[in-house]
């Protein structure tokens, strides 16, 4: 036992335990004086010295003195050994490895000295799969294990293991993201796997496309090339909707490894959500073909809604349609009136008429697939145009286009459209004996179709003062057309069976006024009258001002173009959709003014994958009114289908979902390792080297030792009690002896 | 003077007639039938107080049938009369307005409604039959329009304006009286909701029931004459068309007809 082990922990402060040191002794030197007296000097002092003795152990009680005994100890190293198994090292690894994980657990279980055995011997090891995350993983697991999913980020991971662990060893293929961060608290000694110099791969590493394009102008999409291994290459990139080829672009490989950048440029000539791929045909000798295409969604919008209008002359009606569409910024008009007839004459020359040809070879052949909307406005056609014309607009409304008819006493006689391709997409026949009716004013009304119809369904601030608060939506709305002017001419019209009537005459037979249908692929839309005009004045003259009349044209337009901006149920799609693996939200809204609270609550939602199996999918109110979120998770990539059902409608959309080995490097990147080594202050191990020899160099700098340390207070040892009650006992023998007691 | 213009009118009316006909017999039939009972424009004359509203109470009947002949457009030959305070106001596509003298101020209410009825669609063309600038019409109509639309002047309109080409190119202005050589209008936006002219344009174009001028055209004779029915004839398309002809499409073929 040495002095510099004991060590004191005072009960009461110093000053006191001096201060009863000090009392002691004076009590012992009172003694002293008396006994010297009575026993003599000697046998005083030998009393005295066994009292002040006895005292001074009683009052070193209050130091309370500890004895602290230390013991050194040696510690296992522990190594953490990181296994990638993210999903390039599934990818072939050296000649006679089937993949870069087989060559690791190779490198750790086989062999005449097995590293995992070896090192297992000497050290505390430790086992972790490295990932998308960190993994324990048993040394039985090793055998099965599969190099899927992402690739890991080792600095989060390092923060993980750093302060558990001496060292860590990485068996990787240096596809890991690393921050390089500067960190040596724990050194990672690296193995790589995989030879980059026998990698051959292309892959398109990143594709730069907008989301969003207008039909008509031209989109261009960056792709960025990838090669190892290639060199003096010349590739075709394609650019394919489907099985169409939209474009292509050849670019030439000048090194290896090295990154080009090709421009693919298109123009989409139609509006909607376009799935697009591109993609590079597999070489010879390639590593990954699956990271030679790539699936990309862009939607297709119109910068603006083109019409074509042809007006049979020019009337009231012309006009304040034309003020109602040309006041809408995202509408182009072409319009055409017929300002003279052949039968009329033209007293002047040429040069004092503003009058142009007709232009109708270039637009009914070859312009009309430009245009979103065709409206004929009292127009008589057989003057201007041929049966050949009349069926390219038929073909264009079955393409997709929109197809108005304004009705006017040019229809009388049918207006020659009976048995023609016009009488044929046209959602009326007319009536046998007479067209047009004139002067009968006659007001309008909803129908019951009409009432729910996105074109006549109004919005209530439209409508909403025509009536009382408490009239309900659609009471609002009927009170609405019930208070418009009547029209003064109207053509008597029969709507066909497959029609909706929207608005009908009010009084005595209801002739239909608004009648829409489909046809093929495009819509149809018949108003019966050329004094829809009168709905504009009529209104502004009871100080209603012009709303009405312009979101009716409004919602006509986009009811017959199929603007989705219409759709009482609109899905907003996520900037970036991620992966597969990885959930996916899109908002789901309704339009407040085409939905009623009872249709709000009756939304579901459904997504088929690309194999078209319906896949389990959420949603849930964001909390606003209207509004959805909903939500799935893809297993893998592809074009996954997204419906919105209401019991009023339903939409549609389809989004790309990116695979997980779509854009995969998976080339070796060695030099990720060196950078890895370097910044933690660990080695970058190259195979021809000792493993083991190396390891263990690299652990015995982190062997550990720590000193374990005992305390015990001196006073619980029995010889100390012996001891105090020794000095008392001798003395008390020795007054007894000489006649004290 | 006055024999000649007729000669002269009977002349065009035959030849118009004899091309009509036989144009519509070879490419249009039912217009002569569908002109009376479907008409698609007429003047509604504005009846004010005071001065004198109706200088030239046959003005109508000719000007609609050179619209009807020259034009698709079919028009009521009778003019309709009509108030500020007609409930119908709103209904009426062209609201005609002349007189000769200074006449009453209309009441608030009647320039709340004139406003509100050019404001958002309607149309008035008013002439100075007197051509007397800064007396009598003249005066008490700028007066009104000032009252009107206080932020919008009464301007002389640009020779590019729609109304000089809606129907034909015109470089010149006609009228019964020349007093300017030019229309003057207040514009909103890309439309000019009033038009205003001092040449008595419907002084040339009033006839009298056997087929006369009533009145003769001065200094410039029937060239005159000529030009007011063209420019009646373009503010009537202006009226229906608007600024249709400022459409893209138009404007190489104007341009070069104007450089020939």
């Amino acid at each position: 036992m040495n002095l510099d082990q004991i060590t004191i922990a005072p009960v009461f402060p110093l000053w006191l335990i001096l201060l009863l040191f000090s009392l002691g002794f004076a009590s012992t030197i009172v003694q002293f004086r008396l006994l010297r007296r009575r026993l003599g000097h000697s046998r005083a002092l030998g009393l005295s010295f066994l009292r002040l003795g006895a005292i001074s152990f009683l009052i070193t009680f209050a130091l309370n003195p500890s004895l602290v005994t230390k013991k050194e100890h040696k510690v296992l190293p522990a190594i953490a050994i990181l296994l990638d198994t993210s999903q390039s090292m599934g990818q072939p690894g050296r000649p006679g490895k089937a993949s870069r994980l087989e060559e690791a657990k190779a490198l750790l279980t086989e062999g005449a000295n097995p590293l995992l055995k070896s090192l297992s011997e000497g050290y505390e090891v430790r086992l972790y799969g490295v990932g998308e995350s960190l993994r324990a993983i048993e040394g039985k697991e090793l055998a099965n294990l599969k190099a899927e999913g992402m690739k890991g980020n080792l600095s989060e991971i390092l923060k993980e293991l750093s302060g558990k662990n001496t060292l860590a060893l990485l068996l990787s293929d240096g596809n890991l993201e690393w921050n390089d961060s500067q960190s040596k608290n724990l050194p990672i000694v690296t193995v790589p796997l995989g030879s980059s110099g026998e990698y051959k791969d292309i892959l398109i590493k990143a594709v730069k496309a907008p989301p969003l394009a207008f039909r008509g102008r031209e989109v261009m999409i960056d792709v960025t090339i990838k090669s190892y291994g290639y060199t003096g290459l010349t590739l075709p990139v394609l650019l394919k909707e489907g099985n169409k080829l939209l474009t292509a672009k050849n670019t030439r490989i000048n090194a290896s490894p090295s990154e080009v950048t090709a421009s693919l440029s298109f123009i989409p000539d139609e509006v909607g959500q376009k799935n697009l791929s591109i993609s590079i045909p597999q070489q010879f000798g390639e590593s990954l073909v699956s990271n030679n295409s790539v699936n990309l969604s862009m939607k297709v919008v119109r910068d603006k809604i083109r019409i074509l209008m042809v007006s049979g002359n020019p009337s009231m009606n012309y006009r304040f349609m034309r003020t109602a569409l040309k006041n809408d910024p995202s509408i182009d008009l072409l319009s055409f009136v017929i300002l003279r007839t052949p039968s009329d004459i033209l007293n002047v020359p040429t040069h004092e008429q503003s009058l142009i040809p007709f232009p109708v070879e270039t637009l009914f052949f070859k312009e009309i697939k430009n245009f979103d909307l065709l409206i004929f406005d009292n127009f008589k056609y057989p003057l201007y145009l041929s049966p050949h014309h009349l069926e390219s607009i038929r073909e264009f409304v079955r393409g997709g286009g929109g197809f108005a008819m304004i009705g006017g006493p040019n229809l009388v006689n049918e207006g020659r459209y009976a048995m023609t391709p016009i009488g044929e997409i046209l959602p009326v026949r007319f009536a046998e004996k007479e067209n047009y009716r004139r002067d009968s004013k006659v007001g309008v009304r909803l129908s019951r179709a009409g009432v729910v119809h996105p074109i006549t369904r109004l919005s209530l601030d439209t409508v909403g003062d025509t009536v009382g608060d408490t009239a309900g939506d659609d009471t609002h709305r009927l009170s609405f057309w019930r208070e418009m002017p009547s029209l003064d001419g109207f053509n008597l019209l029969e709507a066909k069976s497959s029609a909706t009537v929207l608005l009908e005459s009010a009084d005595g037979i209801p002739w239909p006024i608004l009648i829409v249908s489909n046809y093929g692929n495009g819509r149809v839309l018949a108003l019966a009258t050329d004094y829809s005009w009168k709905w504009y004045m009529g209104m502004v003259a009871k100080g209603k001002g012009n709303h009405a009349y312009l979101r009716l044209m409004d919602r006509m337009v986009r009811w017959l173009t199929k603007d989705p901006g219409l759709d009482p149920v609109q899905i907003t799609l996520p900037e970036r959709t991620g992966s597969a693996g990885q959930e996916i939200e899109i908002r789901i809204k309704l339009r407040e003014e085409d939905l009623s609270p009872n249709l709000r609550s009756m939304v579901s939602f459904s997504v088929l994958n690309p194999d078209g199996i319906k896949i389990e999918s959420g949603l849930k109110p964001t909390g606003q009114s209207g509004e959805y979120l909903g939500s799935f998770l893809p297993q893998k990539g592809g074009i996954y289908k997204l419906k919105v059902e209401t019991s009023a409608d339903h939409l549609e959309e389809s989004m790309v979902v990116a695979g997980l080995l779509e854009s995969l490097d998976a080339s070796p990147d060695h030099e990720q390792l060196k950078k890895v080594s370097a910044s933690t202050g660990g080695k970058f191990l190259s195979r021809t080297e000792d493993l083991l020899k190396e390891i263990e160099g690299y652990a015995r700098k982190g062997e550990g030792r720590f000193i374990e340390e005992k305390r015990s207070s001196v006073w619980a040892r029995p010889f100390v009690m012996v001891l105090v009650l020794g000095f008392l006992i001798v003395e008390w023998f020795f007054r007894r002896r000489w006649g004290m007691v | 003077m006055k024999t000649s213009s007729f000669k002269s009118y009977n002349r065009r009316k035959f030849l118009s007639l004899g091309l009509g006909l036989a144009a519509g017999f070879f490419f249009s039939g039912p217009k002569s039938l569908l002109s009376a009972s479907f008409p698609n424009f007429f003047f509604a004359q504005l009846k004010y107080r005071g001065g004198e509203w109706d200088p030239n109470p046959q003005f109508a009947e000719a000007i609609i049938e050179e619209l009807e002949l020259r034009t698709s457009i079919d028009g009521m030959k009778e003019r309709r009369v009509t108030t500020l305070s007609d409930p119908d106001l709103f209904f009426c596509p062209f609201l005609y307005m002349a007189g000769k003298y200074e006449f009453d101020p209309f009441t608030p209410q009647e320039r709340e409604t004139l406003t509100r009825f050019l404001s958002y669609g309607g149309f008035l063309f008013a002439e100075d039959t007197m051509g007397a600038k800064g007396f009598g019409f003249d005066q008490a109509f700028r007066r009104e329009m000032k009252q009107l639309f206080p932020d919008h002047e009464l301007r002389r309109l640009a020779s590019d304006h729609s109304v000089y080409q809606s129907f034909y190119i015109i470089g010149s202005v006609g009228g019964c009286q020349r007093v300017n050589p030019y229309l003057e209008g207040i514009t909103i936006d890309n439309w000019t909701p009033v038009l205003y002219s001092q040449n008595d344009l419907s002084g040339a174009w009033a006839r009298d029931r056997f087929g006369k001028w009533i009145n003769e055209c001065v200094p410039g004779g029937e060239v005159q004459r000529s030009g007011a029915f063209k420019l009646g004839i373009n503010i009537i398309v202006y009226s229906l068309t608007s600024d249709y002809k400022k459409d893209v499409i138009h404007h190489p073929f104007i341009k070069r007809r104007q450089s020939l």
